[in-house]
Order: C-alpha cells, then structure tokens, then sequence
C-alpha cells in the first residue's frame, strides 16, 4: 500500500491547479484521463509528477471528446476517476457528459474556464457556466460547484466525487484561469483525519455473479426505441434531482437581512462581491452579499428569499448575463429589480463594484 | 489589522518580475501572513510585457488584481505605458532610470516617482542574472511588506540548489538585495 499523500493538516501555498491535482489524490481518485489546454494543463502536470509515487494512473488522449468518453469508461470500470478541461475543450467534453447523465455515471470534471467563444484567451473568464450547468443535449442533470479560493478548490474537488458517487450526477468543479494560476495559501488535510468518507465506488459492467440468476442483469442504456420509454425514464432521473436539489445546493451570504441592494456572485467574482460589500457597508450603505456555490443545482429557495427581502439585486459576473439568466429563473415573480454588471472575459475587482453600487445607490 | 499592500511589478519577458512576485509572495506566506501572488499570461511564448499582481496582508485576500497599486514597478519602456493604469494619488511608481526618453511617459499623479539604476548596477557592479533580485530589494525597502531575512530565506528556498554548487551565488544574489534596497533608501 502506497502511503497517503496528505497526513495531517498542512499549510501549503501554491498554485490552484496543483491543488487540484492534490485534492484529487487525497479524495483517492484512482484516474485521471486528459488532453492538454491552458490554463487548465498544469493539473495533469501535477497528477502526471506526483501518481506514480501513490500507485495511481494517467491517460493522455487524443481530443477532449476522447478524454471525456474514456473517464466514462473508467467509471463504468468502477474507478474513481476524473478529468479536467477548459474553453473549448468543454465544448467537446458535453458529448461524453450528455452520455453520464444518460447512464447516470459519477463523473468528475474541473473546468477552468478561460476566455470564450472559440479559442478566444487562454486567460480567464466566466463565460462557461451556462455549458457547464447546462451543456449537452438533455436536461442539465449534473451538479456544478463554483469556488472562489484555493481552499475551496481542495474542499469542493474532494466532495466532487463523493457527491458524484453518492448521487450518480456527473459533477463539476467549476474554476477559471485566474485560480488556475494564482498562488494563496490553504490548508492541506487527509479526508479520513477530517471525519470525511469518501462514498465507495462500484464498477457498472462486469460485477461479479451470472446475470440474471445470481443478480439481476446489467443494464446500461443511452438509446431508446421509443418516446414513452425514454420518458419514463426521465422522470425517475428528474424527480431524483429534484429530491437530491436542496440536499446538494450551497450558498454564502451576509448582511441581506436589512439589505436594500443584494450582490449576487458567484467563483472568483464573489471574491471582489465580498470585499466590496464590506467596504460599502463600513460606508453606511445597507448593502447584502449572496454567492450561489453550486450553479446547478441553483439554491433557490434561499435565493428567493433575498430576491423577495432586498430591493434590488446587482449581479455580477465575467460574462454577459450567463449567472443573471440562472438568477431570474430562479427569482421569476420575486419583488428585487434585478440589475447587471457584466464584464464578459475580464476580471472584476471590488474597486469596480463599490462605483457600481454608488452609482446605482446615489 | 494592517492594510493589504498591493503592487504591481512589470518587465520586459525574461527580466524576472514573475520570480521577484513569487519569492516575495513566498517569503510573506512564510511569515504567516496572506499573500496572494497571479501572474499575467497569455498564448506568447516569449516577447511582451510581463506583469505580476502581488498583494499581502493580514486577511484573506479579496479579488486577485485590482485597479490601484500601493507600489508599481516597470522596469522598460513598454512596462511604463502599461502599469500608468495602476497609478493613483497613493502610489510609489519605481522604474528603472536607464529606460531612454520616458521622462514624459511617466505618471504625473503618484505620490512619488522614483528612478532607480536597477540595470547599471547589475551590470557594473553584480551580474545581469540578478537583476531582478536587485529589484525585489527594491519593492522590500518601498513596501516593507517582509522582512529582509524572510526574502533572504525564500530565495534560499528556491535556489538553494544552485547555491550549493556555487556559493558565490548566494552572496551576489543577497547583495542585489542590499543593494535594492540602498537604491530605494537613496532616491527616496
């Protein structure tokens, strides 16, 4: 038995894809499947250096449709395995995660998302959220985490797979490039030391025992002969969603209880929200923050309530309106006037949003 | 609580400011505190300007770049059309005093304007390679954001391994430190 990679809790400082390759390790991710591209490659740099140490493996593959389909292959196996992309490489990955959520396989995918459309910027931007809540050809039954610190990217890659597992939703991690690259500190911890059990996996093909007499055969299907088969089987995905929905959904918010303006972020963007909430509020403005941490599912319910409470919402995002669709859906009939600071493919800082709510606010 | 420091550092590629940003990001994580240290990239290879965004404090950091920078250092001609943008009335702009006919290119709303003859003094005194190291100096006496032994320790850190093949090395790299920080201390 390989040692574990992380024993005790550890101050670290590094970069978010080398986080990434480590909160994969230590959530037991047996492996990973990928194809290069900025600003996501230096996870599978790290996974690559550090496997072979603790016994865990890597496939390189030809395309981003390939290294999707094959981490399909290695979850049908029954491994805990992943694979991380970005821009248009996500683009290519919604074939093979229409197919998880067909055969409802626990997939897990870390997006960092890059300037779009097309090859765009290597750079960064939150311009992939609607494809990654929402991609394929289906109904969006997939889980999505946006994290806004390094120490969220270990904590949320860990509970990636256990979610994914647990439920059988293909799950994402949702980043970009600024947390791709940046460097900040965080704290390291073994999942076991922290009362965290990782959900066992199971392979879906080549269980042991004769079908149909010592168990009940495989059935793995993403094709249907006819409209009402398909549907049948739909609605038992969606009500499961449904059911699952408010125990996966997380948020993060303060100060909305007697606020009359609410801002609305979420990843790295929430981060410029928090601070510029704060400075606003030490100015006498009566100001909220609320940050959605899963995208998909949406925390509605909380949402809601804020969206009924506060006068107005700002959202706030690196993209033009793709979080503030998900956001009006989600609020359709509340009372806030929703109102929007888009800045599609370019970093906010906090500076930007404080002359924005001073603007509005007068 | 102390207030985040925040600085911009900017050089041609291959100067070194990314290394400068990380050793001293290091150096303050080291000290306990929160640093928080991106760089900017894009799809070149070599060539353009090289910027990185640094800030330390005592908090967690918020949004990694920001509009204003306590200290903005551009170390070529091209640096100092890009950082202007990170200028404010609060801001120590450094540049090298070797880049030619960028008088009129410098910012007129920093609190201070401060050349510094980074270039010459590796080149006659020290060595080009350390350069950069010069220039960390330099951010540390203008920011005082670690101490001098912390930078000294990180750079150790990180280049220890050529420094116990040669360890000449480790002094002309403390030196450039000292001498940066002279340099600063003298055309403040």
């Amino acid at each position: 038995m390989p040692e574990k990679p992380i024993q005790g809790e550890k101050r670290v400082f590094m970069t978010g894809n080398e986080v990434v390759a480590w909160a994969a390790l230590a959530a037991g991710a047996e492996i990973m499947y990928g194809y290069p591209i900025t600003p996501q490659n230096e996870i599978m740099h790290y996974w690559t250096r550090l496997m072979p140490k603790y016994d865990r493996k890597f496939l390189q593959t030809e395309d981003e449709l390939s290294a999707g389909f094959t981490t399909v292959g290695g979850v049908l196996a029954g491994r805990r395995a992943f694979t991380a992309t970005a821009g248009p490489g996500n683009t290519l990955m919604q074939e093979p995660m229409s197919m998880a959520e067909a055969m409802r396989l626990p997939v897990v995918v870390v997006v960092q998302q890059r300037g779009g459309p097309s090859t765009a910027t290597v750079i960064y931007s939150q311009q992939e959220v609607t494809m990654t809540t929402l991609g394929g050809n289906g109904e969006g039954l997939r889980v999505v985490y946006s994290t806004a610190t390094h120490q969220e990217l270990f904590d949320y890659t860990i509970k990636a797979f256990n979610t994914a597992w647990k439920y059988r939703f293909p799950t994402f991690v949702l980043g970009d490039g600024y947390q791709a690259k940046m460097r900040e500190s965080l704290t390291f911890y073994d999942p076991a030391e922290r009362g965290i059990e990782m959900v066992p996996t199971e392979p879906y093909v080549g269980k042991p025992g004769m079908p149909g007499v010592d168990r009940p055969p495989t059935h793995l299907r993403n094709t249907y002969n006819v409209e009402e088969e398909l549907y049948e089987v739909l609605k038992d995905y969606l009500a499961d969603y449904a059911k699952a929905a408010p125990e996966i959904a997380e948020y993060e918010a303060f100060d909305t209880e007697d606020a009359e303006l609410v801002v609305v972020s979420h990843g790295v963007v929430s981060r410029a929200g928090k601070a510029a909430v704060k400075e606003l509020r030490e100015a006498g403005y009566k100001v909220g923050y609320f940050r959605p941490i899963t995208l998909r599912p949406l925390p509605v319910d909380q949402l809601r309530e804020v969206a009924n409470k506060a006068g107005q919402l700002l959202v706030v995002e690196s993209a033009n309106g793709q979080l503030d669709r998900l956001v009006k859906e989600a609020a359709y009939g509340c009372s806030a006037e929703i109102l929007p600071m888009f800045k599609p493919g370019v970093g906010i800082t906090a500076e930007e949003v404080v002359a924005r709510v001073k603007e509005i606010k007068g | 609580m102390g207030k985040v420091v925040k600085i911009v550092l900017a050089g041609e590629g291959g100067q070194g400011v990314q290394s400068v940003a990380e050793i001293i990001a290091e150096a303050a994580n080291e000290e306990g505190r929160e640093a928080l240290y991106i760089p900017n990239f894009g799809v070149e290879q070599r060539g353009g300007v090289s910027v990185a965004y640094l800030q330390i404090g005592d908090e967690p950091i918020g949004a990694p770049k920001f509009q204003t920078g306590d200290i903005v250092v551009a170390l070529s001609d091209r640096a100092v059309h890009r950082t202007k943008q990170y200028v404010g009335p609060e801001t120590i702009f450094v540049y090298d005093s070797g880049i030619e006919n960028v008088e009129n290119e410098l910012p007129k709303n920093a609190k201070k304007v401060l050349g510094i003859p980074a270039i010459e003094v590796s080149k006659n005194e020290l060595h080009p390679r350390v350069f950069n190291i010069i220039i960390m100096g330099a951010v540390i006496k203008a920011t005082e954001v670690v101490a001098v032994e912390d930078a000294k320790a990180a750079i150790e850190k990180k280049l220890g391994y050529k420094f116990e093949k040669n360890p000449k090395l480790r002094e002309m790299n403390f030196r450039a430190i000292e001498r940066g920080m002279e340099l600063v201390a003298s055309a403040m």
